[in-house]
């Protein structure tokens, strides 16, 4: 047995050197990890930033003179600055030069006095996206005056501002903070997944498919060392590589949340130690899993070339289910822990999302994607050994 | 010294060996003769175990490598058929790794290495990654890493295939060395001169069976040729059958 482990430890060397020295290939599999985190904060600070302009807003107003009381309310509230408005509102608002433009018109002030409706025109582009929080704050400020000026007037007759509200709406919102993060937050167990797969690729090939394609294969398998310890040093210098990129990929993602203004965006969600730890709990035994399962089916592949594009085959797995988790939310059942790359992905998500499950949870899903690379090991050591694989024929 | 008795190979419906059986000595070159397709490299990758014969026993030294095909490796050196190379590790990190494969210590490794290295005239290269490698340069580093564990038994494939004339006069004077040193060597090839100049047994294979072997003379004198070719010719030839 430790004969088998330190051959093994042998060959794990010897495949890293290997793979470390793939500038071209260890940098691709370093941008494919880098790459998902990095669009993703990229992504959520555009969010929040939006979010944060939405509670400062610039108002251009043509026409002021004609509604002094109204400018002056506008003056008073928080984040809010009044400007003097364009020549052609409507042109300004097209080029982009003004998001918005408030119009009053010069019989505002004969309307309002005499208690009539009094228009306002707000000039907006409807196509444009990124501005929408702030016109939908500017709206909302001009039916609060509107609602305000009512009440009053209601007031002012003897009547109760409640009469003129038949409904009361409110929003009750039952998804706690933790969780609207977390759905938000819901592409993160994706990309650490993903990264268990990215990780182990180059060596998982390299050292099966590749070795054959270069013929050293059989130069090697006349070494008086057994074939499930060649196999094993293999696996296990993918799955190393994968639990480094995976640790890489849960790091960036805490990294960049650490930096996006979660709390902004309505998220109470602190990512922490915790949060990184229970990632790296949950997937360090499922690079196992993806190391011997994409070594066995590279070695299985005819050529190097084929390998790849069954690696490729391979990766749709984790976003399937990433899909899937996105169009209907996981329900978390027990079983799923027992399923190797689902079980993960539950927990994860739910680590995310702040309420991670028991040790037991963890343990099982550990243990399925351990028992699931044993399987796969097994597979691979048998073809190792076969005529048709050593040959490629 | 290696035994094969009775080797056979079946490959679909084609048989590839049939019925093999010589003994390649110790302290003595032992070459493996025929035309292209006649089951040589079956045999030599029967004897080194990576394809199982279907009929026959296989004796390395005293193990039965059947029986005990670790044990049988870690006594031979092997330069195969294909012998690829990592292009990414140096020629030094090559016998170094078949070195730990084999399970020689630190010391040993260096010991050895040196030596072959300085043997196969490759103290330019030792360092460097060998992508880019001439075939000759690949070649000798094959060789080193075969031969790292210093094996009783010394099997290879078409060693000098391909070769430039000082690649193949290194690989001769290995060859030649090995023999001194008491090893069994056996060597493939199809070049009837580098037989001729390098061994003492031969055995010659056609059409998947041993159609003669011995020394050269004895060659010559069972087919009445003066020359060893045209002696090749006549045994391993398309009605090599009818000759013995």
């Amino acid at each position: 047995m430790t004969v088998l482990l330190r051959q093994a430890f042998v060959v794990l060397i010897k495949e890293l050197r290997d793979a470390i020295r793939d500038r071209r290939a260890m940098s691709s599999v370093l941008l494919g990890v880098v790459i998902g985190p990095a669009i993703a904060g990229f992504l959520m600070n555009r969010v929040a930033d939006r979010q944060r302009s939405a509670d400062e807003v610039r108002i251009p107003i043509v026409g002021a003179e004609h509604a002094p009381a109204l400018v002056e309310w506008l003056r008073q509230q928080a984040g809010v600055e009044v400007v003097p408005g364009p020549e052609d509102p409507e042109r300004a608002v097209r080029e982009e030069t003004e998001y918005v433009v408030a119009v009053i018109p010069p019989e505002f002030a004969e309307r309002f006095r005499a208690s009539r409706p009094a228009p306002i025109r707000l000039v907006t582009d409807g196509s444009r996206n990124d501005t929408r929080p702030q016109v939908e704050r500017v709206r909302r400020l001009f039916m609060q005056y509107g609602s305000e000026i009512g009440a009053l007037r209601l007031i002012g007759r003897g009547v109760s501002p409640a009469v003129a509200s038949p409904l009361e709406l409110s929003d009750v919102e039952v998804s706690t903070a933790q969780q609207r993060a977390g759905r938000i937050l819901s592409i993160i167990p994706l990309m650490v997944l993903i990264s268990a797969f990215t990780g182990a690729m180059q060596i998982a090939t390299d050292s099966t498919a590749g070795e054959r394609e270069r013929g050293s294969l059989e130069a090697l398998l006349l070494n008086p060392v057994p074939a499930t310890a060649l196999a094993l040093g293999k696996c296990l210098a993918a799955a190393l590589v994968a639990m480094l990129m995976v640790s890489l990929a849960a790091t960036l993602c805490g990294a960049i949340l650490l930096f996006v203004p979660l709390e902004e965006m309505g998220l109470r969600f602190r990512f922490g130690a915790p949060h990184l730890l229970g990632m790296l709990a949950a997937m360090w035994p499922l690079c196992l899993l993806t190391a011997a399962l994409q070594a066995c089916i590279a070695t299985l592949a005819r050529s190097f070339k084929e390998a790849q594009s069954y690696m490729g085959i391979l990766m749709i797995l984790p976003m399937l289910l990433g899909l899937a988790g996105a169009l209907y939310p996981i329900d978390n059942q027990p079983w799923m822990y027992g399923v190797p790359i689902l079980g993960q992905y539950v927990l994860l998500t739910n680590v995310i999302g702040g309420h991670p499950p028991g040790a037991l949870a963890f343990l099982a899903a550990g243990a399925a994607a351990v028992a699931g690379a044993a399987v796969f090991l097994r597979v691979m050591v048998a073809l190792f050994t076969s005529e048709r694989v050593i040959f490629g024929r | 010294m290696i035994t094969a008795t009775a080797l056979r190979k079946q490959f679909g419906d084609k048989t590839a060996v049939d019925g093999v059986s010589f003994v390649a000595r110790d302290g003595e070159v032992t070459g493996l003769l025929g035309p292209n397709g006649a089951g040589k490299t079956t045999t030599l990758r029967m004897l080194y175990g990576v394809l199982r014969p279907d009929a026959g026993r296989i004796q390395v030294d005293d193990v039965d490598a059947l029986d005990a095909p670790l044990q049988a490796r870690a006594r031979l050196g092997v330069l195969p058929d294909i012998n690829g190379l990592y292009p990414r590790l140096t020629a030094w990190e090559h016998i170094k790794y078949f070195g730990q494969l084999q399970g020689l210590d630190q010391a040993t490794i260096a010991r050895r290495g040196e030596r072959l290295v300085e043997q196969l005239d490759m103290k330019a290269l030792a360092h460097r990654r060998t992508a880019g490698f001439s075939h000759g340069e690949r070649a000798k580093v094959a060789l080193a890493r075969a031969l790292v564990h210093a094996p009783q038994n010394v099997l290879l494939d078409e060693p000098t295939n391909g070769l430039d004339v000082m690649s193949t006069r290194a690989v001769r004077e290995i060859v030649r060395r090995l023999r001194g040193e008491g090893r069994c060597v056996l060597f493939s090839s199809h070049v009837m001169q580098e037989v001729s100049a390098l061994c003492d047994a031969i055995v010659v294979i056609a059409h998947g069976r041993v159609v003669a072997q011995g020394t050269a003379d004895d060659l010559r004198a069972l087919t009445g040729h003066a020359s060893l070719e045209d002696a090749f010719v006549a045994l391993a030839g398309p009605d090599s059958r009818e000759t013995p």
